[in-house]
C-alpha cells in the first residue's frame, strides 16, 4: 500500500513538472529558428565510436612494389 | 541571436584510438553541422547517424584526394549532400515533390520578415521537421545550409550548382515557403 502511494506521489510530481509553461520564443527568421534547432540538436556519441573501430579496420592495402609486379612476384 | 551550445569533444582527450589526430579534429569540429543536415534532410535520427557515420568514413577514405581548395567543411557538406540525395533517390520513401507545391506556399500570407513564435519548445523540433518535409528538396536543402553562418553564399551555391543570385532568390522564396509552413503546424 505504502509503496503504491508513493508511485502516486511521483508520478504527481512528474505531471506537475510537464504541466509548467514554457515560455514563448520569437525568432526573426526561419534561419535563426534553425540555428536555435541545431543548437538543441545533440550529437550521437555512438557515431564517434562507430567510426573509430570502422576507420581502425581500414588498414591500408598492401602495395605491391612495380618490381614485384613486373616481374611477378605476387604469385605465390 | 542564441549563444551557440558548446560541444564536448566527442573523441575525447586522446582522439588516436582509432582515428589520426588530425581526422579527429576534423570530426570534432564539423560533425555536428553534418550531423544535424542529415538528420533535418532525411527526417529520421536513426537514419542521419548511419548517414553521418558513412560521411566520414567516406572522408576518412578520401582525405589523401581533399586538395584545399575549398573548405574542409564545403568539402564534407558535399560528400553528405551526395550521400542524402543518394539515400533519397533509393529509398523511393519520399512523396515526389514539384516546386508548384511550393509556390502555393510561397503566395501565401506568410512573410519571411514577420517573427516565427513558439510556444512550446518541446515540440518544436517536430514542427521544423514536419515544415522541412513539406518542401522541396532543394528549398530543404537551402534552408539547412544556409543556417550554418559558416557557409557564404557563393560557398551555398558552388554546393548546390548555382549562382549566388539565384540561392538569394530561391532563399526568399523557401523562407517564405517555410514560414507559412511553420505557421500551419501550430
Amino acid at each position: 500500500m505504502k509503496q503504491h502511494t508513493k508511485l502516486t506521489q511521483k508520478s504527481e510530481s512528474v505531471v506537475e513538472q510537464h504541466s509548467q509553461p514554457q515560455a514563448a520564443m520569437e525568432f526573426a527568421s526561419s534561419d535563426e529558428l534553425l540555428r536555435f534547432d541545431a543548437a538543441q540538436t545533440t550529437l550521437p556519441p555512438e557515431i564517434a565510436e562507430r567510426l573509430k573501430r570502422a576507420a581502425g579496420n581500414l588498414a591500408p592495402p598492401p602495395r605491391i612494389g612495380w618490381l614485384k609486379r613486373f616481374f611477378g612476384g605476387t604469385k605465390p | 541571436m542564441n549563444e551557440p551550445v558548446e560541444r564536448e569533444s566527442v573523441t575525447g582527450k586522446t582522439p588516436a584510438g582509432g582515428l589520426a589526430s588530425g581526422f579527429a579534429a576534423i570530426y570534432d569540429e564539423h560533425s555536428h553541422a553534418i550531423f544535424y543536415l542529415a538528420l533535418r534532410y532525411l527526417g529520421d535520427p536513426e537514419k542521419a547517424q548511419d548517414a553521418t557515420h558513412d560521411v566520414f568514413l567516406k572522408a576518412f577514405r578520401k582525405l589523401d584526394q581533399f586538395r584545399g581548395d575549398a573548405s574542409v567543411r564545403t568539402w564534407l557538406y558535399r560528400i553528405a549532400i551526395n550521400h542524402c540525395q543518394n539515400l533519397c533517390q533509393s529509398w523511393h520513401n519520399r512523396n515526389v515533390h514539384s516546386n508548384a507545391d511550393d509556390s502555393i506556399w510561397e503566395n501565401s500570407a506568410a512573410k519571411t520578415d514577420s517573427p516565427l513564435r513558439v510556444l512550446e519548445t518541446k515540440e518544436l523540433g517536430q514542427r521544423i521537421q514536419k515544415s522541412l518535409d513539406s518542401l522541396s528538396d532543394e528549398y530543404r536543402l537551402l534552408l539547412l545550409l544556409v543556417a550554418d553562418e559558416e557557409l557564404s553564399y557563393e560557398e551555398i551555391a558552388t554546393l548546390v550548382g548555382q549562382t549566388a543570385d539565384a540561392v538569394r532568390g530561391k532563399l526568399h522564396r523557401a523562407r517564405k515557403a517555410f514560414a507559412a509552413h511553420f505557421e500551419k503546424t501550430v
